[in-house]
C-alpha cells in the first residue's frame, strides 16, 4: 500500500469508546477504532481480549453499554443503539467463522438465501434470472463453478469465497462499506488458506476494505496494512505492519515478551521404538510404516483428508485397521477399542474438542477424571476427597486457569479448555500421546503454554505422535517430522528442520499422490 | 438422600485462581462469577418445586372443601405410598434418561409384570418372594429385548421403545384376553399395601431403599458417572473409554428390572393384575423425571427432584379433584407440567450456555 497520510482517507468505520460488560466484567473498555476507507485492518488479540465483542456489537448482535459512537457509510449512531438493520445500512458486511452456507444447496440458492429469490407472478422464483445472475457474480469473483452446483461439492476455501461473496452481493458499488471477516482461515486446510488471502488482497486491491479478525499472525502480517491489537478488552495499539515482525506483534498481544514461543527441542531422545507401525492399513491410509522413538515428538505433516487424523484414531481403538501390524515398546499390540488401547499407556486428544472430548455442562473436576473414574471408587464408595485433590492438584500442575474445579467446563476460555482435556490424559503419565491439532483455536500464551506441557511430558518418558496443519508449528515443536501423502510416508525429515521445506514437500507430496 | 457434595452452587463464593499476567481469559471466566443476584435466582431454580409443593399443600388445605380431609390425604407418608409404582417407575426411567435414552415402554413392562406375577401365583402356585423376584425378572428381560434393540439397531430409542411398548400392550391383552387376574393372588402380598411398621406404610420403606440405591448407582459409582458422560456426549464417552453401547444397555436392563418391581407393587396395591392400567403410568414418569430436573442439580436428573415432582403432581391432582374437580384433571395437569418442564429446562439451558459464552466458539474443524 502507498503511504498516504491520514487525512486523505475518510475512515470507512470509525468507533469511539466502544465499552461492553458482562454480569459487571468488562469486555471491552473504551475501544477507539478507526477503519481507513480501502485498508486491510486486522484486529487481533487473545482469547477473550474482546475481539469477539466487537465485532458482535458492530454487527448488532451485541448492545453496548451507551457512551460510545459507532460511524460507518454516513451514518454515526449511539453504541447503544446500533443494530443490525443499521449496521447493513452502514454497509457492513459480515462473515463469520463458520460461514451459514447450506452444502446441499446450489450455489445459486445460497447466494439468494442472502439477497433473496427473484420471483415472477404466483411468487414463482424464476431461476434463469436467479442463474444468469449468479454467474455473473462467480465470473466477477474468479470462482470456476456453475451456479447449479451443489456448494458442498466446492472446496473448503471455495465456499468461504462464496459466503464472502453472499456477503458482498446486494451491495451498491464497490469501495463503500467495510467486509468484515472473523477468523475466515480457521476452518480452512493449509494450502487453501493461501489462495483466500490471495483472494483478500484482489478484494483490496480493488479498494474494499476488509477488517480482518485472526488468530494467524503470519496471516494478519502478511495481508493487513494496519493492525489494532487488543488485550483484556482494551486497545493496546494500532500499528503499521511495514517493518513489523511477528514477535513484536506476539508482544504486544500478551503484554510480555515470549523468549520460547515454542519450546527447546529436545536433543536427547532415546532411540528405542516406542511404537512402530507396519504396512498399516484402512481408510485413507495404504501402507504407513513408521517408529516413534521413546522421549521424542514426531510430528506428522499432511494436507487435510491425508490420513492424518485417521491414523491416530486406529492407534486409539477408535477407527478399523484393516491390515498391518503395531507394536508398542516391542510388543505386538492389535487395537480394538479406546480402552484396550488406554490400558497399555496410550492417550488421545482428539482435533476437535468440542464435540469429541469436551462434557460441557460437566465440571472441570468431572472432566478430569472421566473416564477414569474408577480409580477413586473403592469398598463400595466413591472417594469425592480424593478425586478432588487429585483435580486441584492438575489445575495447578497444568497451568488450569478455573475459578474452581466444580465451575463448568464450558465456562473456560478455548485454551483452559484445552489444557483440561491435556491434563485428563497427562495425569496418567501415558507411554504414548496421540496429539491432533492439540493448538486449533487457541491463543498465543496458551499455545505456548502446551507445547511446554507436552515438552514436559516427553521429558517424563512420554512419546508424542502430533498432527499440525501449520508447519511452523511442527517445525518448532518436533524432533522429527514425517511426511504422510497417499496413505503413506512419503518422508521422514529430521533436524534441523524448516517450515518452507516442510510445505514444499506437503505440496509436492499432493502433486505426486 | 444426602445433598449432593459435587456439584451444588459450582460457582458460589470461590476465590478467583490467581491470573498469570497478561495470559488472562479476562472474558469468560470472570463473567461466570455470579452477582447477588444470580446467587438469588440459583437459590430460587433449586428450591422453585420444593416450594410450590409446600404452596399447594398450603392452599388445598385451606381452600378444601375439607381441610382435615386433605390434609390426611395430603400427608407425605400416605403420598408416598400411594405413589410408590410411580416413583419407582420414575426413579428406574430417568437411568437411562441420564445417558441420553427414552424408555417409554416402562409402564406396559409394569403391567405386563403386574400380569405376569399374578399368573405365577394363581397358575404356578410359587411362593410369594419367588413370584416377587419373577416378577422383577421379566422386566428385566424386557429392559434387555429394548436395550439390545437399541444399541444393536442404532435407532432412536424414542422410537424403539413407542414400538415395544405398543407391543408389550398386545402381549398382555393376548394373554390375559382383557381380563384382569384376581384369583390365587396370595394375601401376604395383598395385605403389604395397607400394613406399616412404625407408623410408616410398609411400601414407602421399599420406595425409600429404592430410591436410595438409585441415588447411589446414579451418583455415586464409575458407572453412574459414565452414563452421565454418556448423555453428555457419546463420542467424547467413547474416546475416554467409556464402552457407551454397554452403558445404555445396562440402563435399559435396570430400568426394566425396575417396572418389574414397580408391577410387583401394583399388583400390591391393586390386587389384580390387571392388563389395562400399567401404560398410563408412562407418561407422568416421564413428566416427574423432567420436572425433577428442573430443582436441586437444576438442568440434571436427580433422584431427589424427581420424588418431590411426583410429590407435586399428586398433591395437585389429589387437591383438584378434593375441590371437584372431575379426573380429567389427572391427564392435563400432567400433561401441562410435562410440557411447563421441558420448556423450562430447554430455557434454562440455553440461558446458561449464552451466558458461558460471551466470545464465541472455537471453529469446529470438521469441513
Amino acid at each position: 500500500m502507498t503511504a498516504v497520510t491520514e487525512g486523505d482517507r475518510s475512515p470507512a468505520l470509525r468507533v469511539r469508546s466502544l465499552t461492553k460488560a458482562y454480569s459487571g466484567v468488562l469486555a471491552l473498555d473504551g475501544l477507539d477504532l478507526d477503519v481507513r476507507a480501502g485498508e486491510v485492518h486486522a484486529l487481533l488479540g487473545g482469547n477473550g481480549s474482546g475481539k469477539s465483542t466487537a465485532i458482535k456489537i458492530l454487527a448488532g448482535v451485541v448492545t453496548a453499554e451507551p457512551g460510545g459512537v459507532i460511524e460507518a457509510g454516513g451514518q454515526q449512531a449511539r453504541s447503544d443503539q446500533w443494530s443490525p438493520s443499521a449496521a447493513h445500512a452502514a454497509g457492513l458486511r459480515f462473515v463469520h467463522q463458520q460461514p451459514a452456507v447450506f452444502p446441499a444447496l446450489t450455489i445459486a440458492e445460497n447466494l439468494a438465501l442472502g439477497a433473496g429469490f427473484p420471483t415472477g407472478p404466483g411468487g414463482r422464483i424464476r431461476w434463469s434470472v436467479l442463474h444468469k445472475r449468479t454467474a455473473e457474480l462467480l465470473a466477477e469473483y474468479h470462482i470456476p463453478a456453475s451456479p447449479r452446483t451443489p456448494l458442498g461439492a466446492l472446496r473448503a476455501v471455495d465456499r468461504s469465497r462464496v459466503a464472502i461473496i453472499r456477503a458482498l452481493q446486494d451491495r451498491d458499488e464497490a469501495g463503500h462499506g467495510v467486509l468484515v471477516l472473523d477468523e475466515p482461515t480457521a476452518a480452512l486446510p493449509g494450502p487453501e488458506v493461501e489462495q483466500l488471502l490471495d483472494a483478500l488482497r484482489a478484494y483490496a486491491a480493488a479498494g474494499q476494505t476488509i477488517m480482518y479478525v485472526s488468530h494467524r499472525l503470519d496471516e494478519a502480517l502478511s495481508v493487513a496494512d494496519r493492525v489494532t491489537v487488543l488485550r483484556d478488552g482494551r486497545k493496546v495499539a494500532t500499528v503499521s505492519t511495514a517493518g513489523l515482525t511477528e514477535s513484536a506483534l506476539i508482544e504486544l498481544i500478551v503484554g510480555r515478551p515470549i523468549d520460547r514461543l515454542f519450546p527447546e527441542v529436545s536433543q536427547d531422545a532415546h532411540d528405542e521404538g516406542a511404537l512402530s507401525l507396519r504396512g498399516v492399513h484402512g481408510g485413507p491410509l495404504h501402507g504407513v510404516d513408521l517408529s516413534v522413538r521413546k522421549g521424542e515428538v514426531l510430528g506428522i505433516a499432511g494436507l487435510l483428508g491425508s490420513g492424518r487424523s485417521e491414523l491416530l484414531r486406529m492407534i486409539f481403538g477408535a477407527y478399523p485397521m484393516l491390515a498391518g501390524s503395531l507394536a508398542i515398546d516391542g510388543q505386538a499390540y492389535r487395537p480394538t477399542s479406546p480402552s484396550a488401547a488406554m490400558d497399555l499407556g496410550i492417550a488421545y486428544v482428539p482435533e476437535d474438542r468440542q464435540a469429541d472430548a469436551l462434557f460441557h455442562a460437566a465440571s472441570v473436576r468431572h472432566n478430569l477424571s472421566a473416564g477414569q473414574d474408577g480409580r477413586y471408587f473403592r469398598h463400595l464408595l466413591f472417594r469425592h476427597g480424593a478425586e478432588r485433590r487429585d483435580s486441584a492438584r492438575s489445575i495447578s500442575e497444568f497451568l488450569i486457569r478455573a475459578q474452581s474445579d466444580r465451575q463448568p467446563v464450558q465456562t473456560l476460555s478455548g485454551g483452559n479448555q484445552q489444557k483440561v482435556v491435556l491434563a485428563r490424559w497427562l495425569r496418567q503419565r501415558p507411554r504414548l500421546l496421540l496429539l491432533d491439532e492439540p493448538t486449533q483455536g487457541v491463543d498465543v500464551a496458551a499455545r505456548s503454554e502446551i507445547y511446554q506441557l507436552v515438552r514436559r511430558a516427553t521429558a517424563a518418558g512420554s512419546s508424542v505422535l502430533l498432527v499440525a496443519s501449520e508447519m511452523e508449528e511442527l517445525a518448532h515443536v518436533c524432533d522429527r517430522v514425517a511426511v504422510l501423502k497417499g496413505g503413506r510416508i512419503a518422508a521422514v525429515v529430521e533436524q534441523p528442520l524448516d517450515a518452507h521445506q516442510l510445505t514444499d514437500l506437503v505440496n509436492t507430496s499432493e502433486a505426486a499422490a | 438422600m444426602t445433598p449432593d457434595t459435587t456439584d451444588s452452587g459450582a460457582a458460589l463464593s470461590v476465590p478467583a485462581a490467581e491470573q498469570a499476567p497478561g495470559a488472562a481469559p479476562a472474558g469468560p471466566a470472570a463473567a461466570a462469577r455470579p452477582g447477588a443476584g444470580a446467587v438469588v435466582l440459583r437459590l430460587f431454580q433449586k428450591y422453585s418445586l420444593v416450594v410450590l409443593l409446600g404452596l399447594s399443600v398450603a392452599i388445598y388445605g385451606i381452600f378444601g372443601k375439607n381441610p382435615a380431609i386433605f390434609l390426611g390425604a395430603a400427608d407425605i407418608r400416605n403420598i408416598l405410598s400411594s405413589q410408590a409404582v410411580l416413583v419407582v417407575l420414575t426413579l428406574g426411567l430417568i437411568i437411562p434418561m441420564t445417558s441420553g435414552s427414552l424408555d417409554l415402554s416402562i409402564g406396559n413392562i409394569a403391567g405386563l409384570c403386574s400380569v405376569a406375577t399374578a399368573a405365577f401365583y394363581a397358575h404356578a402356585h410359587v411362593p410369594l418372594l419367588v413370584g416377587v423376584v419373577l416378577g422383577i425378572l421379566v422386566g428385566a428381560v424386557f429392559g434387555l429385548v429394548n436395550g439390545l434393540l437399541v444399541v444393536l439397531l442404532r435407532v432412536d430409542s424414542f422410537i424403539i421403545t413407542l414400538g415395544t411398548a405398543s407391543a408389550i400392550f398386545g402381549l398382555v391383552i393376548w394373554y390375559t384376553g382383557g381380563q384382569s387376574i384376581v384369583l390365587g393372588i396370595p394375601q401376604a402380598l395383598l395385605t403389604f399395601g395397607g400394613g406399616n411398621f412404625l407408623g410408616v406404610p410398609d411400601s414407602v420403606y421399599v420406595v425409600a431403599g429404592f430410591a436410595l440405591l438409585a441415588w447411589y448407582l446414579l451418583e455415586q459409582t464409575p458407572y453412574g458417572r459414565s452414563l452421565h458422560a454418556v448423555g453428555s456426549s457419546k463420542a467424547a464417552a467413547r474416546l475416554v473409554g467409556i464402552r457407551v453401547e454397554r452403558s445404555v444397555f445396562v440402563a435399559f436392563v435396570l430400568s426394566g428390572a425396575s417396572a418389574g418391581l414397580a408391577g410387583v407393587l401394583l399388583l400390591a396395591s391393586s390386587g389384580a393384575g390387571n392388563p389395562q392400567i400399567g401404560q398410563s403410568f408412562t407418561l407422568t414418569a416421564v413428566a416427574a423425571a423432567f420436572l425433577g430436573a428442573a430443582s436441586f442439580k437444576v438442568g440434571q436428573l436427580n433422584v431427589l427432584g424427581s420424588i418431590v415432582a411426583i410429590l407435586f403432581l399428586s398433591v395437585n391432582i389429589t387437591g383438584l379433584t378434593f375441590l371437584g374437580v372431575q379426573d380429567w384433571i389427572n391427564q392435563l395437569f400432567t400433561g401441562a407440567a410435562l410440557v411447563v418442564a421441558i420448556a423450562f429446562s430447554t430455557a434454562l439451558h440455553r440461558e446458561r450456555k449464552h451466558r458461558a459464552r460471551p466470545a464465541p466458539q472455537e471453529p469446529a474443524s470438521r469441513p
